[in-house]
């Protein structure tokens, strides 16, 4: 203020146009991260509308019935719910070891001329669209996987006990397993990416001093870098799951888009919350078939909203634990 | 017995073997891919896809027109809209929020956002907009897709931002600049390669998108540049060529998987390249 | 030492057993020859120091005894050395029964993420199968002998990673121990740490003479002085003086160590 006082009429008007150019600059900048701050709480309470009548009809029920009959306008969300989860959880069974086998490998095995181009190759397979996975997959991949893998599997794992029923039935290509199977191949890029960049930072003297002491590359890689590193082990495989359980088009072509299911068979063509929106929004009646269909789309946010929140306080978890200090 | 030293080379052994495994398995699923797409999409590429409309089912000479031109109108439109938004949403994270409640928060949103699945986005669009104007438009694709790119902006603009010496930030306050001159002449533009890279990144990620065009710009058979009316898209135009019985349409829907691809590839390319000039300096 | 010195010169060459020889010893960083025909003894149950200007090669040498070199495919090393009269840059060496052998601490500490009673165990178990109440005895014994037993011994289960930096030092030393190696290499073990928690290391390695024989890299000359038996002096890769420390510090040989042990280098 003394500044202002003592300096000359130009130079105060200056200084009161640099603070109105701050004020606004500050208040715009802060205007949209505000309006980020508010889409959250936006989708949420949007959807929450727009489902509100399939809410009020069928209460909780809606998420433990089974059946999905939009002539009769009775809707349950057990069939999607179902094949969201298990077509992600097969997901994760495969690209989970697969990515970490290939972090281990860039890291640890792969002779270093190759890295680079590997690494590079894995993150720009990253970004292929889903449309090309699922397109694949409908058109390349189910046929094959019909007549070749899922005859061998019903032969091999099928005679398993317990797990035995999960591979029987008619092999017709389409379904939550080629689903599943479709969605690891989509992810391994993400996860391995992510593993590899958390194996490269783990410090060069703590890999030296576990060969110091005589370990093998497998001992220091999984007793030594893997606890080292599991924070971010953990939100690798966590960005994995989110995307596997809100993916669409790579499930909607491959899933079957079947309403019903007879048995515990993973061959069994099925629904997953992405590919029922996707094949049957555009297309329902507006009133209670969409509003059931905005309720699935609700439960699906909720579901990836939960799976990121439980990992972001796993993590905070974790680092808290490492840094405790005695 | 065997010995505990010969045990732990088996293990040892076993182990990397199963990892080169693993690496094989990868890079066979993802060839197998990738050869797919180059192979089923250069065979269907011709002068007609570049010049032709999407043909009604049965014809066998039509092309991709309406959706290319309708995707790089979208994908354009959504960047020119999110970009300022989420660069200046960044801006806000790393220059004054870096400790607020506002700050953390926005943070932390951010990243669900980021990972929130791009469906929901579209019934989000579609329940504030389309259901109450009551018709499909490009101008609500625009705003999906827009919605996408926001959280990879600002989380790429916040993290450049950040890598910003505190020095420089000091040294051109130390000449006297406001705070908006501070931010837009010096950090912003130290900041610009990695920026840029993020852009580019978020542009090539709603290049692809199929799921949140699906309810709101829906797709167009025709040729439109109506923002209010359905328009014509590469993502859905495949969608439903692919799962349709015609050969003609799904040779068409493997070129224009082809083009997605390619673009796609180039753009990560092209960032990739971006952000290393600007290590070099 | 002054037992030592009234002994008859015949019993003094018997007590001083070489355990490790360098001969002909040449080292490669891809093209860089960093290590120049190297020949040295180190002898068993001694402490002999490594001194000289960073970049002398006085680390690399160190890194060559329990041949950690070789996880990095550029570098290599051509001539002999040998641990025990055995060459152990020969063809067929097992790297793992090696490093058994041969203990080494970094610069920095280096705890594993792990609790303090599992960082102890963990290299144990590498190469012996222990009952349960054995590796209780054997950690307790390592953590003895790294003089740290005391401060940690109601908190074994607690992560390595809590423990204060020099308490973490003595932690790796104590690790390195465990495995019961002849060798111990120590890498500038006291660079990170404070001056209170630098003495009781050095009083920790002299200690450990007793029964392991120690290469320590330093690059503090009154350490080097303080607790070594036999002192190196390298520069640019070449060895250029060697023999007992009270001899080297007092009245080196050569020109170039006088100038460095009295600062007036370069």
């Amino acid at each position: 203020m003394s500044l202002t006082s003592v300096s000359t009429a130009s130079s105060a008007k200056r200084e009161s146009r640099r603070q109105i150019g701050d004020v606004i600059f500050f208040n715009l900048s802060r205007a949209f991260a505000v309006l980020t701050l508010l889409m959250l709480a936006g989708i949420i309470v949007s959807l929450f509308i727009g489902a509100w009548p399939s809410i009020e009809r069928f209460g909780f029920e809606f998420l433990w019935s089974k059946e999905w009959n939009p002539p009769m306008e009775r809707f349950g969300a057990a069939i999607p719910i179902y094949g969201t989860v298990v077509t992600s959880i097969i997901a994760l069974i495969i690209a989970v070891p697969v990515s970490f086998g290939i972090a281990l490998f860039l890291t640890e095995l792969s002779p270093v001329w190759l890295r680079r181009p590997l690494g590079t190759a894995i993150e720009l397979l990253a970004a292929i669209p889903s449309i090309v996975y699922g397109m694949w997959g409908l058109i390349i991949f189910a046929p094959i996987f019909s007549s070749h893998i899922q005859p061998f599997l019903t032969q091999t794992i099928g005679h398993f006990p317990l797990i035995g029923a999960l591979f029987q039935g008619t092999p017709i290509g389409i379904g939550i397993l080629a689903a599943g199977i479709i969605l690891a191949i989509m992810i391994i890029p993400f996860i391995s990416a992510v593993m590899r960049d958390v194996f490269e930072v783990t410090p060069t003297m703590i890999k030296e001093s576990a060969y110091g002491l005589g370990c093998t590359t497998w001992e220091v890689v999984w007793n030594v870098v893997l606890p080292y590193t599991r924070a971010g082990v953990i939100g690798g495989i966590m960005l994995g799951l989110g995307r596997a359980l809100g993916e669409t088009m790579a499930v909607t072509f491959v899933i079957g888009n079947s309403n019903f299911l007879s048995s515990a068979s993973l061959y069994e063509p099925g629904n997953s919350i992405t590919s029922v929106l996707a094949n049957e929004f555009s297309e329902a009646t507006p009133g209670l078939y969409t509003a059931s269909l905005i309720e699935l789309g609700l439960i699906l946010f909720l579901i990836t909203l939960a799976v990121l929140v439980f990992s972001k306080i796993l993590l905070l978890r974790l680092s808290r634990q490492d840094g405790t200090k005695s | 017995m065997i010995t505990l030293a010969a045990q732990r080379k088996l293990v040892n052994q076993i182990a990397l073997a199963m990892s080169l495994m693993a690496m094989a398995f990868g890079l066979f699923w993802l060839i197998w891919i990738l050869w797919t797409t180059l192979d089923l999409g250069l065979a269907g590429l011709s002068a007609n896809l570049f010049t032709k409309m999407t043909p009604p089912p049965g014809a066998s000479d039509g092309g991709l027109l309406n959706a290319i031109v309708g995707s790089t109108i979208l994908v354009g439109s959504a960047t020119l809209l999110g970009t300022p938004i989420g660069v200046f949403a960044g801006i806000y994270l790393a220059e004054f929020g870096q400790r607020t409640w506002l700050g953390s928060a926005t943070r932390f949103i951010n990243d669900l956002l980021l990972s929130a699945p791009s469906i929901v986005i579209g019934l989000f669009v579609y329940a504030i907009y389309v259901a109450q104007i009551g018709k499909f438009s490009a101008l609500s694709g625009v705003v999906a897709l827009a919605l996408i790119v926001i959280p990879v902006v600002v989380r790429t603009t916040e993290n450049m931002l950040k890598l910003v010496p505190n020095s420089l930030r000091e040294a051109a306050y130390a000449l006297g600049a406001p705070t908006w001159v501070v931010v837009m002449r010096v950090t912003l533009r130290a900041s610009a390669a990695g920026v840029i890279t993020g852009i580019l990144l978020a542009v090539a990620r709603i290049a692809g998108e199929t799921a949140p065009l699906l309810f709101t710009a829906l797709s167009n058979q025709f040729w439109s540049l109506n923002m209010n009316e359905p328009m014509a898209n590469l993502p859905v135009t495949i969608f439903k060529f692919a799962m349709s019985p015609f050969k003609d349409w799904q040779e068409l829907a493997w070129a224009g998987v082809f083009l997605i691809t390619m673009g796609v590839l180039g753009l990560n390319i092209l960032a990739r390249v971006v952000f290393r000039e600007k290590h070099k300096l | 030492m002054i037992e030592e010195k009234i002994l008859p010169i015949s019993e003094m060459t018997t007590v001083l057993k070489p355990q490790i020889q360098f001969r002909n010893f040449d080292f490669y960083y891809g093209k860089f020859h960093a290590l120049k025909n190297i020949n040295l003894e180190i002898y068993e149950r001694k402490i002999t120091s490594f001194i000289g200007p960073s970049g002398c090669g006085k680390s690399t040498l160190l890194r060559t005894i329990n041949r950690m070199y070789d996880l990095y495919p550029e570098q290599y090393s051509t001539g002999e050395l040998l641990l025990d009269g055995q060459n152990i840059l020969a063809r067929g060496v097992d790297l793992n029964s090696l490093r058994a052998k041969v203990g080494m601490v970094f610069q920095k500490p280096t705890p594993f993420p792990m609790s303090i009673y599992d960082n102890i165990a963990f290299g144990v178990k590498l190469h012996e199968r222990l009952s349960r109440t054995d590796m209780e005895e054997r950690v307790e014994w390592a953590l003895k002998k790294a003089a740290l037993w005391e401060e940690v011994k109601d908190k074994l289960q607690q992560s390595g990673m809590s423990l204060s930096g020099g308490q973490q030092q003595r932690l790796c030393i104590a690790r390195g121990v465990a495995v019961k190696p002849e060798v111990l290499l120590l890498d500038e073990p006291t660079s990170a740490l404070d001056p209170i928690s630098t003495t009781r290391i050095e009083e920790l390695i002299i200690e450990l003479r007793k029964e392991f024989t120690i290469a320590i890299v330093t690059h503090n000359m009154q350490q080097a002085a303080r607790i070594s038996d036999y002192t190196a002096y390298m520069y640019l890769g070449e060895m250029i003086e060697f023999g007992e420390s009270e001899q080297l510090f007092i009245k080196p040989k050569m020109k170039a160590t006088e100038d460095y042990i009295t600062g007036r280098f370069g």
